[in-house]
């Protein structure tokens, strides 16, 4: 007889410390013979205020994991809580409600080529209602990262790191206590995607936010707390960033402390 | 402040789309628009001249089936009835195509026309009022020719003298009544001069009887009444009741009416089809946008009110611009059938259309919003 009870008493009880607790999760992608598992057993605990970068080779599994924390695939495996909300299990329609809190970064911007800047970034505060201060919310937000003088100006004249620039203060103008980012600067060059984690690194520490963060970018490992490392589906590694370069070294082309000096 | 209007971003961004997705709509509504307008001219050309029947009673024969195409029946029927309480008068009508020669052409033209007695009232035109017109209508060879007829038939000035079945015909003046749909002109004529014409054609087999009753009594029960008495050869109409029984015949004995609702039907899919293509195209160009405002918490519900938005701003635009068209074609319609054609718009068909147009566009919105709502922002990592 299946007692739902029992499977929560296999896991922790929810930490306040926590932005996200993952405890055993398995994922699996299809269905029957088809069936493949691309993430294995994983257990992660991001404390709140953490910036944590997710390393590992291509097809390890880190989008997905990303994807799953950010409640954009349903689960039925494991223990998986966001901002203190368990999401294994969670309808569809909840699971909207628990992406309210979070702020996606893609690779993208994804941003609408016929809406200006602020009327972008105006788009996720509308998601919370605040109709009257919305177009100052995006003004002083965009402001925050430098595109004060841009506000009006439509995607299609503004650089690719200004481009992704909005799109991080859409992520942002809802103080999300999380933040997914998934390559952010894998579409811009080196000075743009160094600004853009700039600006993440100082706005996470104001807002005290926790940012999750794939990168395959070596020069911005610098801004992480922590360094995890998944390969073939399952957590190789969670260090710190120096050690995370230590455990390199050997390997020139990879990764050296020279980077970290700006 | 007000929510950013996507729908209408979007539309705006792309402009060539934008045209091309407006004229579309344009396009299936002037389609819509003239098929619907030459259904309700002919409806109403088709009887329109009833108006100026000076009659409360029509009596026909049942194997008529409108009045260019009616069978001829003893003129004893109408004596039958001159009696019953309540008739004021009967006349006659006699009606049957005739050639009538352009004079300048040389072309001969079948025309419709009529035959009366001078002295009965028949209609209601000014110009066949008077002593002075039913002196002319009496001349030998001598008609009153219907200004609405095609100007194939030739000048209409009175005095113009051609020929009309082999025999020299003058015409002595002229009316307004147009011929509706199956006739492209009209005479009228006296009953003499219409025997002569239309030998050997009996004065005793008429076409029409035309009855006036009294105002005091109701053209209704006296119909009954007539009803009853006479024999099943014939049958006896109001007037209304003879502008339907017309007006049915052309919509349903002919495919007239079946080709024209088809043509609005097809014109409808055009429009249809061709807003569902640039409402896809849309949604496709800006798939990673929605799966991301689903990924930001927007459900999708907020996506088919932004598809079903730029549906219906469609049709509104196409509209407008579809409007002014069929009122000009309308127009042009009205003056290339020299009047015959009478083309107009109506309040009624104004918001009929409009309503059909947002039922297309709202259709095309919401086979073509599928798409936005199953991206997947999940995919788009
Ligand atoms: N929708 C899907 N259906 C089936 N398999 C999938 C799907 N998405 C990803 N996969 C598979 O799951 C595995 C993990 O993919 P994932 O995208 O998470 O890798 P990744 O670590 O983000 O790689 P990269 O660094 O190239 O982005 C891969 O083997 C991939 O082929
Ligand atoms: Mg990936």
């Amino acid at each position: 007889m299946f007692k739902p009870q029992q499977t929560s008493q296999q896991f922790a009880p929810a930490r306040e410390d926590l932005a996200v607790h993952i405890q055993h999760l398995n994922y699996f992608f299809g269905a029957g013979d088809l069936s493949k598992q691309v993430l294995f057993d994983i257990s992660l605990e991001l404390p709140k205020g953490q910036i944590v970068i997710l390393t590992g080779p291509s097809g390890s599994g880190k989008t997905t994991l990303l994807t799953l924390a950010g409640a954009l695939r349903s689960l039925k495996d494991g223990s998986l809580r966001v901002l203190g909300k368990e999401l294994v299990g969670l309808s569809d329609r909840a699971l909207v409600g628990v992406r309210r809190n979070i702020g996606f970064i893609f690779q993208a911007h994804n941003l609408f080529e016929s809406l200006t800047a602020s009327q972008n970034v105006e788009m996720a505060v509308e998601l919370t209602g605040n109709f009257s201060s919305k177009r100052d919310q995006a003004g002083a937000m965009l402001s925050a990262l430098g595109l004060a003088d841009r506000v009006d100006y439509k995607p299609q004249s503004l650089s690719g790191g200004q481009k992704q620039r909005v799109a991080i203060a859409r992520a942002l103008v809802n103080h999300p206590k999380l933040i997914l980012a998934d390559e952010p600067t894998a579409a811009l060059d080196k000075k743009s995607g160094r600004d853009v984690v700039n600006y993440l690194h100082a706005l996470s520490r104001e807002e005290g936010c926790t940012v999750l963060m794939v990168t395959h970018d070596n020069r911005i490992l610098d801004v992480a707390d922590r360094i995890i490392n998944l390969v073939d589906g399952r957590l190789e590694s969670d260090s710190s960033p120096n050690a995370f370069i230590q455990s390199k070294q050997g390997d020139p082309t990879d990764v050296s402390a020279d980077m970290f000096i700006m | 402040m007000a929510r950013v209007s996507v729908a209408w971003s979007n539309l705006l961004h792309e402009r060539t789309r934008l045209l091309v997705a407006i004229s579309g709509v344009a396009f299936a509504v002037i389609l819509i628009f003239m098929n619907l307008g030459f259904m309700g001219a002919l409806i109403s050309t088709a009887t329109n001249f009833y108006e100026q029947f000076n009659a409360d009673l029509f009596i026909i024969s049942t194997e008529t089936l409108e009045i260019s195409t009616s069978t001829a029946f003893p003129r004893e029927r109408i004596y039958q009835v001159a009696g019953i309480d309540g008739v004021e008068r009967i006349m006659p009508l006699y009606s049957e195509y005739l050639l009538w020669r352009n004079p300048e052409t040389g072309v001969s033209r079948a025309i419709f026309s009529y035959g009366v007695n001078p002295n009965d009232p028949v209609f209601l035109m000014p110009e066949l009022q008077g002593d002075e017109a039913r002196r002319i209508l009496s001349r030998p060879n001598t008609v009153f020719f219907d200004r609405l007829s095609r100007p194939e038939f030739g000048p209409q000035d009175i005095g113009t003298t051609t020929e009309a079945d082999r025999r020299q015909a003058t015409i002595g003046g002229t009316y307004t009544l147009g011929g509706g749909f199956a006739a492209d002109g009209t005479l009228i004529m006296s009953d003499q001069n219409f025997v002569r014409y239309l030998k050997p054609r009996p004065l005793n087999l008429i076409n029409m009887g035309l009855i006036q009753v009294n105002a005091a009594v109701s053209p209704e029960k006296v119909a009954e009444t007539m009803d009853s008495l006479l024999p099943a050869d014939v049958a006896v109409y109001t007037k209304p009741g003879m502008i339907d029984h017309d007006a049915t015949y052309w919509l349903e004995a002919t495919s007239i009416g079946f080709i024209f609702s088809m043509g609005v039907v097809v014109s409808f899919v055009v429009g249809a089809v061709i807003v569902y293509q640039i409402l896809f195209t849309d949604i496709r160009d800006h798939l990673p946008e929605y799966a991301t405002m689903k990924a930001m918490g927007y459900r999708s519900r907020y996506l088919f009110k932004i598809v079903l938005q730029e549906a219906i701003l469609l049709a509104v635009l196409g509209y407008l611009p579809g409007l002014a068209a069929a009122l000009g074609l309308y127009h042009l319609t009205a003056k290339a059938t020299a009047g015959t054609l009478p083309v107009a718009m109506n309040g009624g068909r104004v918001i009929f259309v409009l309503g059909l147009t947002l039922l297309m566009c709202c259709l095309s919105g919401l086979i073509s919003v599928r798409k936005a709502i199953t991206a997947d922002p999940a995919e788009i990592f």
